[in-house]
């Protein structure tokens, strides 16, 4: 059973690395290699063996079965691990790896550093425990571990204003935000008493009440928030730019996604099954209407993906450009989502589930990568100001080759990652509603304009402060080289991931055959 | 299913756009008061004759020909779209719980009225 | 008839959103930050609450010696919830204090409308 070493490497390393620092100065960066590798090698493994199996894993903390004793329903918590969870729990592993092999040489400047891989490794436990779980109360437990790391890693260097501001302001709000998912939580505990996922699920369609939808708004508006969707965008703007770069890396690519984007999946999906539903609808039965669920996701991506791109052509700050460029991203991947949920069960909700993993996956690779070069350009010139820069392929020719794939990613040009993850999104829309479709290709446009700007930056003509610059040690180049690997071998072959890895995990999450409920159900003897 | 063929039609669409954007200008051209053709190099305010009505922030268009109205309303359109979205990013923590409180309340009430 | 109990919750909720829409020290800010957080734990305790029989249950210490006495306990799930949810509270409030603190060495106010560099 390798599961609980998922939680059990990022969780011993991250405590005994104030320890392991005592030994020696440069034992603290290679211990959080170590443990970030093994657990990568770890969310490997449960990815294979999901993937292989096609089945999903539960396990019970502390127990064989997750029945309680004398009573006839699930009381312990459980983790359960689809295809989502372990593709992510993968995709996490990998950028945190390469996070911290890239801070080796961004941070080395700094002080406090065992704090600063402490940190670091409680944010992959977090993000890694969201994913994995399958008890709604340990869902709110590792959101609020990942959301503190990252409070503190936002105003990691204190002796900046900008790093205090954004963290205060991410902070405060975002508590508000993760008072409201726990007000759901309470709600949805004192209307069926369960917190087990799936058997929630079972529970709420049994007996749909107004307590669940409005348990259902709660975890909605909070979690939008925690992703960074539109009219709650602006502490994603201030934050991720004021963090560290590899943290920014790290904040864009991974937490938006796994405690914003896939829990509103994992709740729309997993515990208001929008298949149950419509069978209870057919039937005249009480039922929560997902198409009003579904239409309220795709309205805030529609907004998000129009307002981040458009934001993202006006900034002059490098990170900055990045961050809100990640909100117009974010907006992508809840249009697929949404469609997914209003389109259930039809080949277009399949294909725009899968977009949207598909697109979860590219974008943690492509904005990790930008990010990792707006870390290196701060690194040797120490400016992020877009007006001040100018003219670094000459100076910096890898950082370059690196940016230009990223950015071409990132818009959708065919021989990339991105496209491909794009195109199934603009298709799925463009088969359920073809104006969707026309919005999406609009904010495209958006995200050109501002990637273009940020090009003349780099092939434009040298300016003084370019002058001195020059390549970034080698610790900091290869994780822009294997990212920008992986981008272009993942764009080669972009038809053959869709069908081998990202329409399966569309599926398990539809579970159209309520695979998600079975897998607990098993222990209940055929109930 | 599909491949690398649809890629096509971005280019489909690319040029259709081409064809829409040229007739518009030429529409602007002919229709329009405001557009002349000048010599290369020239200064041409976008507001028209008027040099003392210069739109900030475009007071260096320099170019061949530009049509008054079509561009004009782009333009500032786009600029006052920008500009609107910029102020209302206001960096207060109130109006960000604000904002936290409304789309709880839009999802509220669009899940208890419509779910 | 809403027990009284979820009432003083709500009302609990309510005053810390007011407070973060209206105030703008930042300490008052913390405190409706903790103000909003009890009023959930409330709620979550009172969903625990029940009355048997006329005979108020005991807290769910379980040794045995309840069961052999007959009365009743209480939910033990709220409770848990309750004692994991102020563990996170109070990690919150820590990390609050210390940015206040930064805070205040920054921009020399506690005013939160002071700090709006980042904006646009």
């Amino acid at each position: 059973m390798t599961l609980p070493f998922l939680i059990i490497i990022p969780l011993f390393g991250a405590f005994s690395m104030p320890i392991i620092s005592l030994f020696g100065k440069k034992l603290k960066e290679y211990w959080a290699l170590i443990i970030s590798g093994a657990t990568l090698g770890v969310a490997a493994k449960i990815f294979y063996t999901v993937w292989k199996t096609n089945e999903i894993i539960l396990y019970t903390l502390g127990s064989e079965s997750p029945i309680g004793k004398g009573v006839k329903f699930p009381i312990r918590i459980v983790w359960e691990v689809d295809l989502l969870g372990a593709l992510l729990a993968l995709t996490i592993t990998f950028v945190g790896f390469l996070a911290v092999l890239y801070s080796l040489g961004y941070m080395k400047h700094d002080t406090g550093l065992e704090k600063y891989y402490t940190l670091i490794l409680i944010l992959e436990l977090g993000m890694l425990g969201i994913v994995i779980t399958g008890d709604i109360f340990n869902f709110y437990v590792f959101l609020e571990i990942m959301s503190i790391a990252s409070y503190a890693l936002v105003a990691f260097r204190n002796d900046t204003w900008e790093g205090i501001e954004a963290g205060i302001k991410y902070m405060f709000v975002g508590s508000v935000a993760s008072s409201f998912i726990l007000l759901g939580i309470a709600l949805l505990y004192g209307q069926y008493g369960t917190l087990t996922m799936s058997y929630l699920s079972l529970k709420i369609a049994e007996n749909p009440t107004i307590v669940a939808k409005v348990a259902l708004a709660f975890f909605i508006g909070g979690l939008l928030f925690k992703s960074g969707a539109v009219p709650v965008h602006m502490w994603l703007a201030d934050a991720h730019p004021a963090a560290p770069s590899s943290i920014s890396a790290m904040l864009s690519g991974l937490v938006i996604k796994a405690g914003g984007v896939y829990a509103v999946a994992r709740i729309v999906f997993s515990i208001f099954n929008p298949g149950l539903h419509a069978y209870l609808k057919a039937f005249n039965m009480p039922s929560i209407n997902m198409e009003a669920v579904g239409w309220v996701i795709v309205f805030f991506a529609c907004l998000t993906l129009l307002i981040g791109n458009a934001m993202a052509v006006v900034q002059t700050d490098m990170k900055r450009l990045f961050a809100f460029s990640s909100v117009g991203q974010i907006g992508y991947i809840l249009l697929g989502i949404g469609i997914g949920t209003l389109a259930y069960g039809s080949r277009a909700g399949e294909l725009a589930l899968a977009g949207a993993i598909y697109h979860i996956v590219n974008h943690a690779l492509i904005k990790a990568l930008l990010f990792f070069v707006a870390g290196a350009v701060i690194h040797e010139v120490g400016t992020k100001n877009l007006n001040e820069l100018s003219g670094l392929a000459r100076k910096m020719p890898m950082t370059t080759l690196a940016f230009i794939i990223g950015a071409a990613a990132i818009i959708g040009l065919p021989p990339l990652n991105g496209f491909a993850s794009k195109w199934i999104i603009y298709e799925s829309s463009a088969m359920y509603n073809p104006i969707l479709a026309a919005i999406a290709v609009v904010g495209t446009v958006f995200s050109l304009a501002a990637y273009t700007r940020v090009l003349f930056t780099f092939l434009g003509r040298e300016s003084e402060k370019v002058k001195s610059a020059k390549e970034p040690e080698m610790s900091m180049l290869i994780p822009m080289l294997i990212l920008v690997v992986a981008i272009v071998v993942m764009g080669l072959l972009p038809w053959q991931i869709n069908d081998k890895i990202m329409l399966p995990t569309a599926r398990m999450l539809e579970q159209l055959n309520g695979e998600y409920m079975v897998a607990l159900l098993k222990f209940l003897g055929g109930a | 299913m599909f491949g690398y063929w649809d890629a096509l039609y971005f280019l489909y669409a690319f040029f259709i756009g081409l064809v829409i954007s040229y007739l518009l200008m030429k529409w602007a051209e002919k229709a329009s008061t405001g557009t002349r053709r000048a010599g290369d190099g020239t200064k041409i305010y976008i507001s028209g004759e008027d040099q003392d009505k210069i739109i900030p922030h475009f007071e260096h268009f320099e170019g061949y020909f530009t049509g008054r109205h079509v561009m004009w309303g782009l333009i500032r359109g786009a600029q006052r779209m920008f500009l609107a979205f910029r102020k209302e990013h206001t960096g207060l923590l109130t109006d960000y719980v604000a904002y936290l409180l409304l789309t709880v309340a839009i999802v509220l009430g669009a899940l208890v009225i419509g779910g | 008839m809403i027990p009284l109990q979820f009432v003083t919750a709500f009302l609990m909720i309510f005053m810390g959103i007011y407070a973060f829409l209206y105030k703008r020290n930042l300490i008052k800010l913390i405190l409706a930050l903790n103000l909003i957080d009890a009023g959930i734990h409330l709620l979550l305790i009172s969903l625990g609450y029940r009355l048997e029989n006329g005979v108020l249950p005991t807290a769910p210490i379980y040794t045995g010696y309840e069961t052999l006495k007959g009365t009743p306990m209480v939910g033990p799930i709220p409770q848990a919830l309750v004692l994991t949810s102020i563990v996170i509270g109070v990690c919150v409030l820590s990390l609050a204090m210390a940015l206040t603190i930064n805070a205040y060495r920054h921009y020399g106010t506690l005013d939160v409308n002071k700090l709006r560099r980042l904006r646009g």
